[in-house]
């Protein structure tokens, strides 16, 4: 006989067993997903509309943490660690700084499935950042998936200049006078004219910026330096290429030995010198991407502000602000800009590696690429074909003129080469070197020579 | 019911611990520490603060206290705006001092522009510079609790010794040298012990104001470790760590020797 206590203990059982059987159909998948902060409200908020889309699309939940650039990869080396990091993650300074030891340690999953049938679609020098050496496997794979990229530029001031009693016209197109125009010319003249301490120069060398080590590289490039050959492997032992560091250096330090670009600049981060330009405490800087211009574009479109911020927005970025390009190398030739392709990644420990290679699937299609990289107001250029061709960027001249630095042809980073040079780059041996000079007052050529030793030390 | 005692000491304690001496187990890189220039380096800045920083610190803090310990009406509300810069949040004082020394556009270039027409010093870009400017937050910012500690010292001293004192002729030194002192000595030396143990993990006043720059010249043991993650070197930050064991566990050994006694 079976009493009404034991048939409410069968039917609670059998209740709690469709229960629990039910559990993994109302359970929401999910991801996590780590992206560095973007630079201004425009940028974040396309990113937000893209995983939006994606959550829609595939009812994949996506946990969505924005950290500061700088604490991007001590975030991301401590999750991996303890062997929690994110399903997918992009950091402005993985690509210079960690992607290519992480792929060689085998921390990083290989997407080559994911971009093989979309390769047509991506623009010369780009996707090929990603194809990274395995150490593990001993193979090459794409590591990584790009998404967008950056090269050199100058910002200048010209109501700045103007008021210094210059034009843009007086700007040299040789390398020393270029120079010595923005430190002996414009500087004294602007400080006479208007009782500011403003700085003719705005030169990033933080050993915490990657500013610092792109600019860098461009007065390498002035030097006609190669650090490598196409192999990846050093050519550092050719006194010509010492030589070449010697100019570079000379020429970079002098800025700040001249009182050119202001003293806080050996502790730039990335955004500093954005910011000290914004304060007009300097009329020119070089940035490795047009978001201080793209700053302004933002403010005028920021319905947030006033109508005379507004309206203070439009005034720079359509006349104040001129987006220029660097003068000729010492040598007389135009300068080829190096590029910096920037990409994302599945980590090998992944916890949910399906639903992380649906994001990066979804975010490469070009109706979701296109907003995404458009949204950041010209501060990225894609790495698609159609993103390039897009009318986005014959808009204005700040974008005409990245457009045509980036149709003239770029070069790709050392590290593309040999994945080294992120250990390099992460370490900034560019930057220290830039500091033994102008804080620890040590001779260009001795700090050249231990630039040399420890290039040597670490990816010899 | 010792058993959630030994939980949470084991989960918060004993795991960490024990998972850092794992992370630092590997001899190869306590040898890329001793290679690096950046460690020793540190490791020189961290005796400079430890010397410099304490002692500076407590001497002060034992004169102060004869000072504050006066019952004056103007000294209570002197004392109550000392005790400011303890209370209040580490990061927007130093950041505060920071922007007070940044060359373009803190107050103190700003006045020497203003009466010199010259462009004032690059501060934190001097490594000897920033690293006393640090030993200084470090002690402006911790002066007023070791102060107020010994302040408690000298209040339990009796009067009637200062009064017995005062009859016999004894000058304020004789009474600070026979009375005070000896009355004070034991409390200094657990303060100086303590105040080491809490400067050698002074992560702010460095990391805050310089960052460890210029060019990874200020650094401490205890700022070195944020350095090495950013470098992608997890091992040789917690090797980096490790290597302040030797100066933290005597001196906790010590601590707590005196205040079993």
């Amino acid at each position: 006989m079976i009493t009404k206590g034991t048939r409410a203990l069968v039917f609670a059982t059998a209740a709690s067993s469709l229960l629990l059987g039910a559990v993994p159909a109302f359970a929401q998948q999910s991801i996590t997903v780590w992206f560095s902060k973007g630079f201004y409200k425009s940028e974040d908020e396309s990113l937000l509309a893209a995983i939006k889309k994606f959550e829609d699309k595939t009812k994949i939940k996506v946990e969505l943490s924005q950290y500061a650039i700088q604490d991007m990869i001590p975030k991301t080396v401590a999750a991996l660690d303890s062997g929690t990091p994110p399903d997918v993650a992009y950091a402005d300074t993985y690509d210079v700084q960690a992607s290519g030891k992480w792929a060689y340690e085998g921390k990083l999953e290989d997407i080559t499935d994911i971009l093989q049938p979309m390769m047509d679609k991506f623009a010369p020098n780009t996707v090929e950042t990603a194809f990274l050496m395995n150490g593990q496997t001993k193979k090459k794979g794409y590591y990584g998936f790009p998404l967008k990229q950056q090269s050199m530029h100058v910002e200048i001031w010209s109501d700045m200049l103007q008021q210094a009693g210059f034009k843009l016209d007086d700007i040299p197109k040789d390398w020393k006078g270029y120079w010595s125009f923005w430190c002996d010319k414009v500087q004294p003249a602007y400080r006479k004219a208007t009782g500011s301490r403003a700085y003719g120069v705005g030169q990033p060398m933080g050993v915490e910026s990657t500013d610092s080590l792109q600019s860098f590289y461009t007065f390498i490039d002035a030097y006609n330096v190669k650090l490598v050959d196409d192999d990846g492997k050093l050519t550092v032992d050719d006194p010509k290429v010492k030589e070449g560091l010697v100019g570079a250096l000379r020429d970079y330090t002098d800025t700040y030995i001249k009182g050119c670009t202001p003293p806080s600049s050996t502790t730039w981060k990335d955004p500093d010198n954005n910011v000290a330009f914004h304060n007009r405490s300097i009329i020119m800087t070089h940035n490795f991407t047009i978001s201080i211009a793209a700053k302004w574009f933002e403010d005028s479109q920021n319905q947030t502000l006033t109508p005379e911020q507004r309206a203070a927005g439009k005034k720079a970025y359509e006349e104040t602000i001129v987006t220029a390009s660097f003068p000729n190398k010492p040598d007389g030739t135009p300068i080829k800009y190096r590029s910096d392709v920037k990409t994302g990644m599945i980590f090998a420990q992944s916890k949910n590696k399906a639903g992380a290679r649906e994001f990066v699937k979804f975010l490469l299609e070009e109706e979701n690429l296109q907003p995404y990289v458009e949204g950041a107001l010209g501060r990225w250029f894609p790495v698609t074909k159609a993103g390039q061709a897009s009318p986005f960027w014959q808009a204005d001249k700040h974008r005409k003129a990245v457009y045509t630095q980036f149709m003239g042809g770029t070069t790709p980073f050392d590290f593309t080469k040999n994945y080294k040079f992120t250990i390099l780059n992460n370490e900034n041996v560019w930057a220290k070197a830039m500091n033994r000079v102008v804080s620890e007052k040590v001779p260009v050529e001795k700090a050249v020579d231990e630039l040399i030793a420890r290039i040597k030390e670490i990816a010899g | 019911m010792l058993a959630p005692y030994l939980l949470v000491f084991l989960a918060f304690v004993v795991y960490p611990i024990t998972y850092g001496l794992w992370l630092a187990r590997h001899p190869a890189s306590y040898v890329a520490l001793y290679n690096d220039p950046v460690f020793a380096r540190a490791v020189v800045n961290t005796l400079i603060f430890l010397i410099v920083g304490i002692n500076v610190k407590m001497l002060i803090a034992l004169f102060l206290s004869g000072f504050f310990v006066q019952s004056r009406t103007w000294i209570r509300w002197l004392s109550v705006l000392f005790i400011l810069p303890w209370a209040v949040p580490s990061i927007p004082t130093i950041l505060s001092v920071r922007f007070m020394f940044n060359p373009e556009w803190g107050v103190i270039n700003n006045l020497i522009f203003k009466f010199t027409a010259e462009d004032g010093p690059n501060w934190l870009n001097d490594p000897a510079i920033g690293l006393t400017l640090a030993i200084l937050v470090h002690i402006w910012k911790s002066l007023p609790f070791w102060t107020l500690i010994l302040m408690t010292g000298r209040l339990a001293i009796s009067n009637d010794m200062f009064e017995a004192a005062d009859v016999d002729g004894a000058s304020w030194w004789q009474k600070f040298r026979f009375i005070t002192w000896p009355s004070m000595q034991t409390l200094y030396l657990t303060c100086t012990l303590l105040s080491m143990i809490w400067t050698l993990g002074d992560f702010n006043s460095v990391y805050l104001l310089t960052g460890g720059g210029p060019a990874d010249l200020t650094h401490v043991l205890s700022t070195l470790g944020i350095r090495y993650l950013r470098l992608d070197q997890l091992d040789l930050a917690m090797a980096s760590i490790v290597c302040a064991m030797p100066l933290v566990l005597p001196l906790v050994y010590f601590m707590m020797k005196r205040l079993s006694r």
